[in-house]
């Protein structure tokens, strides 16, 4: 049985302008020591499937359908009460490098005291070793545990937000862009920090990221995400041969380094919207090589291999499309259709 | 404020010392304090120097000879040259010698000692409930946005929050005690009551004419905390930090004690501002209640045109509002460490 | 483009109903502010008399004088006329003034910075510390009371809040990226405080300006009803202050209440409108 299964999500946002569906049919699954990267670009709806499984969706949101299942225990429709043991204990949160995660009227220290009360009974000398312990594993000085926030910066904040993530040990780790807004330096270090969470304690994890080349370097398994669905799905085939023409779009946009002389290609156009989602596949307004059934029909998952799927009517074609993909002329609609 | 031109000392690990930049930002206040104090003193004493009128027209009986008269004028010093009239005058001012009254035989200091505590009695009570309350409402409304509790705390504070305190308190006079007959009139105790001051404020007579203008001051005063710790509520709700206490598994009551001590920041300097508007109204209210406060003072002093009363009475005032921007100054430093 | 802001503002004042209201109030306050002098039955110090040429003394409210009569026999119900335009006045010039005063201090402030800055800012802080009523009735006592005292007065109080928001504004966009951008293509100080830093900061000057309006109103009539005001001006706070003197507050409700209802009414409805506009300015202040 998967550590964490998602069956079927449905996250809705009541908003100014009718209710926005920002997470339709998600389905995935994180075994035990398994690290799931869900990648997608700004707004499909990838911090918002965090929030769900931490259960801190805001006000003005809501799980509308689906379930998300922690150890064979559903959490949706759980009590207030029963959410608060799961959580932090069993899953924590790494959140994204620019929020303000730890509260600035407090110090570091208490607040990392806090999580582990909040739980467990541990007396206070064993608390601090913990706290301690975790510091030097991060590569913060034990000694600045007693400062305030605004005193660390964001690299130091961000080692800060792991080490409280792993004080209870939870098995599972949510990593929500856990390096946007910090300088590349730094990002390699807190990815190293997060890879060896992964690595060394074997912690199961779910990295979310818009960066591919992240995803592609840390995880086991990938799920990419548009517009608040899943388009593809499996192992690393997922980008060393993508199906689905947003894969292969997204993998398009980002530099390699061993292949200078490849052009930046990006995708066109803007992600539809979700208070009134496009009745066919939610891509196919910018996909250049839509068809009048993608525009109709949601695309079924198909099976292209053992654990990898594609939502794409035409995965037969995926040969073809992979090769147009790499020629810039393809997305900039100069060449008809598929 | 801005600590500007502190060169923090870094400790032998890269970080700057807690203790000494706290004790500059504190001298760097007071000295600031004592330059407003100054400018005010400045400028009181120009006012006061153009006020009409020779004062000593007025005691100075037509009978007295020139020379008593002269002598009068010697001992109040109303023959030196204007600049050693200011030195002797800051100097007084400073040291709080008031000089002694016009027409009450009394030291002036000691008449405004006695009306201050007076003003207090009225004041320190309402502020303690307003503002105790109005945190407690305030934050409950924040916190329970969009409920019906929230709508009505606003709106209502809202309303009071504008209305003109004195028309309240006239309206309250009018009908409590002119028409129903309920509670006194004014004044802050009957005839024949307890003399001293402490008796006075646990004696029942005194709660009963505290009653009317406390109420008028604490259904205005109490919108500001109400309004405000709601607005920092709100603005804290959608913080980051928050989501991640919810994340943490802690408990609601845990979280709202977060989010109170991060909205409790706006609230003390609020205080400061607030009281010196209180000050302020009080006059009004003091008028109006027929209560025996500073406010009062002032304006009788002014009309009799006693002038040590008139300055000693505006001067206290004054001070009273620097001290306590002061001590809200001094205490946000404390309560907020990203001040220091 | 400061026209296209304010209708735009109107339209969001519009869409509460306490600012609607509001707006309503006030513009029915403007009404009679401008021609009520014109449909009073009499002039404020007025005296009306019976059929048989007696005073009309202390008369609760009869036909002859809506509003009842004063303790000298003049007509409430004109004065409470009268004193909407007073009030009017006072509102709309200290409200200009203070904003004016407090915009100009608080842009030269803010974007100069340095000593500049350090010496206005401890000039408002020096304002803060004087208690506008004590003060202000120093001041009158020394001068004689009139309007125009008091209207300088206001300013002289008001401004200093004005200042400091402004200020606050003004730093924080001093250091946004179109300002850079600006001096980087060589625009001077001038330009750049009128043509870009200024428009940013007028919302808040518009809203300053109107609770200066309600502000400049409310210290006119706490003066005037400490005695402070000017004779020759039959405002609300006048009228109070006469009922009070009168001892009337025991039993001529009809000459206390219009002019404190007038007043309040007044002061609600432009707080009303403040707090909407305010709302607009920060979204998470509404109630959903």
């Amino acid at each position: 049985m998967a550590l964490l299964e998602v069956e079927d999500l449905e996250v809705r946002y009541r908003t100014a302008a009718g209710e926005a569906q920002a997470v339709s049919s998600i389905s995935f699954a994180i075994e035990k020591g398994m690290c799931l990267g869900l990648v997608g670009e700004s707004g499909c709806g990838k911090s918002t499937v965090a929030k769900a499984i931490l259960g801190i969706l805001p006000p003005a949101g809501r799980i509308a359908g689906g379930t998300i299942r922690y150890d064979g225990r559903d959490l949706v429709g759980m009590t207030p009460a029963e959410l608060r043991r799961i959580r932090w204990q069993h899953i924590a949160l790494v959140p994204q490098s620019a929020m303000n995660g730890l509260d600035p009227v407090y110090t570091v220290e208490s607040q990392l005291h806090e999580a582990i009360t909040a739980h467990q009974r541990m007396p206070t000398a064993q608390r601090r070793r913990r706290i301690a312990e975790l510091f030097a594993l991060v590569g913060l000085e034990p000694g600045r545990v007693r400062d305030y926030p605004h005193q660390f910066s964001g690299g130091m904040r961000q080692r800060a937000m792991i080490a409280m993530a792993m004080v209870l040990d939870p098995p599972l780790i949510v990593a929500d862009e856990p390096t946007t807004g910090l300088d590349v330096l730094v990002q390699d270090q807190i990815l190293q920090q997060i890879r060896q969470l992964h690595d060394q304690f074997g912690k199961a994890m779910l990295l979310i990221t818009h960066d591919m080349a992240v995803v592609a370097e840390n995880c086991d398994r990938i799920a990419v995400m548009y517009a608040g669905r899943i388009m593809e799905y499996g192992g690393e085939a997922v980008f060393r041969m993508p199906y689905h023409p947003y894969t292969l779009g997204l993998c398009n946009a980002f530099p390699d380094i061993a292949d200078r002389g490849r052009a930046l290609i990006s995708i066109p156009g803007t992600p539809p919207n979700l208070v009134a989602p496009p009745v066919g596949c939610r891509f196919h307004a910018r996909c250049p090589f839509a068809t009048s059934l993608c525009a109709d029909t949601v695309p079924p998952l198909a099976q292209v291999a053992p654990g990898h799927v594609v939502a794409c009517h035409h995965v037969d074609q995926a040969e073809r499309f992979r090769e147009r993909a790499a020629d810039p002329a393809t997305w900039r609609n100069e060449t008809p259709g598929p | 404020m801005a600590i500007r031109g502190a060169g923090w000392k870094c400790s032998a690990d890269g970080r700057p010392p807690r203790m000494t930049n706290l004790l500059y930002a504190a001298l760097r206040r007071v000295l600031l304090f004592a330059v407003t104090v100054w400018c005010i003193l400045t400028i009181m004493f120009a006012l006061f120097k153009l006020l009409p009128g020779d004062p000593t027209a007025i005691f100075l009986d037509n009978n007295m000879s020139m020379e008593m008269i002269a002598h009068q004028k010697q001992l109040w010093g109303l023959n030196d040259p204007w600049w050693l009239q200011y030195l002797h005058y800051i100097g007084n001012m400073a040291t709080l010698r008031f000089g002694d009254s016009f027409f009450q035989n009394q030291p002036v200091s000691e008449i405004l000692l006695e009306k201050v505590e007076n003003t207090c009695a009225m004041i320190v009570p309402a502020l303690v409930v307003s503002v105790v309350a109005g945190t407690i409402l305030g934050a409950l409304a924040g916190w329970k946005r969009g409920s019906r509790f929230e709508q009505a705390t606003v709106t209502t504070s809202l309303v009071l929050h504008s209305a003109p305190s004195f028309f309240v308190g006239i309206l309250v006079l009018m009908v409590f005690s002119y028409q129903l007959r309920w509670l006194p009139p004014g004044g802050m105790v009957s005839l024949g009551g307890p003399d001293r001051f402490w008796a006075m404020i646990t004696s029942r007579d005194y709660l009963q004419h505290l009653i009317l203008p406390g109420l008028v001051l604490v259904s205005r005063e109490i919108t500001g905390p109400i309004l405000l710790v709601r607005s920092s509520m709100l603005e804290i709700k959608g913080s980051d930090f928050i989501d991640i206490l919810r994340a943490k598994g802690l408990t609601e009551p845990r979280i709202l004690t977060h989010a109170i001590r991060n909205a409790l920041l706006p609230l003390v300097t609020y205080i400061a501002v607030m009281t010196g508007l209180l000050l302020q109204g009080q006059v009004l209210l003091e008028i109006i209640f027929a209560w025996p406060g500073i406010g009062r003072e002032l304006v009788n002093a002014l009309g009799d045109l006693d002038y040590p009363v008139a300055q000693g009475a505006l001067f206290v005032m004054a001070l009273v509002i620097l001290l306590l921007n002061l001590l809200a100054d001094m205490l946000y430093g404390l309560i907020d460490p990203r001040s220091r | 483009m400061a026209f296209r802001q304010a209708l735009q503002g109107l339209r969001v004042i519009l869409r509460y109903p306490s600012g609607t209201a509001g707006l309503v109030l006030v513009a029915l306050f403007s009404v009679i502010a401008v021609i009520g002098p014109l449909i009073a039955p009499h002039g404020p110090f007025e005296v009306v008399y019976r059929a048989d040429h007696s005073v009309l003394r202390l008369s609760p409210p009869t036909w002859r004088a809506l509003f009842g009569t004063t303790n000298q026999g003049m007509d409430v119900f004109s004065q409470l006329l009268w004193g909407t335009r007073v009030a009017m006045l006072v509102g709309l010039l200290s409200a200009i003034g203070s904003v004016v005063l407090g915009t100009v201090v608080g842009l030269v402030a803010g974007y100069f910075g340095g000593w500049i800055d350090e010496v206005l800012m401890r000039l408002t802080d020096v304002a803060f510390g004087i208690p506008f009523l004590p003060f202000a009735m120093v001041v009158i006592s020394i001068t004689h009371p009139s309007l125009g005292l008091v209207i300088l007065l206001v300013v002289f109080f008001l401004w200093r809040t004005t200042a400091r928001v402004i200020r606050a504004q003004v730093l924080s966009l001093r250091a946004r990226p179109f300002v850079w951008a600006a001096r980087a293509a060589g625009a001077g100080h001038l330009r750049i405080l009128l043509h870009h830093i200024t428009p940013n900061v007028l919302p808040l000057s518009f809203l300053y300006a109107a609770i200066g309006v309600q502000a400049g109103v409310m210290l006119e009539a706490a003066l005037s009803f400490l005695g402070y005001g000017d004779p020759n001006a039959m405002s609300w706070g006048t009228m109070l202050n006469a009922a009070f003197q009168a001892g009337a507050m025991r039993t001529a409700w009809w000459w206390v209440l219009p002019p404190g209802v007038a007043l309040s009414l007044f002061v609600v409805a432009i707080f009303m409108i403040t707090r909407a506009y305010e709302e607009l300015l920060n979204p998470r202040l509404r109630v959903l």
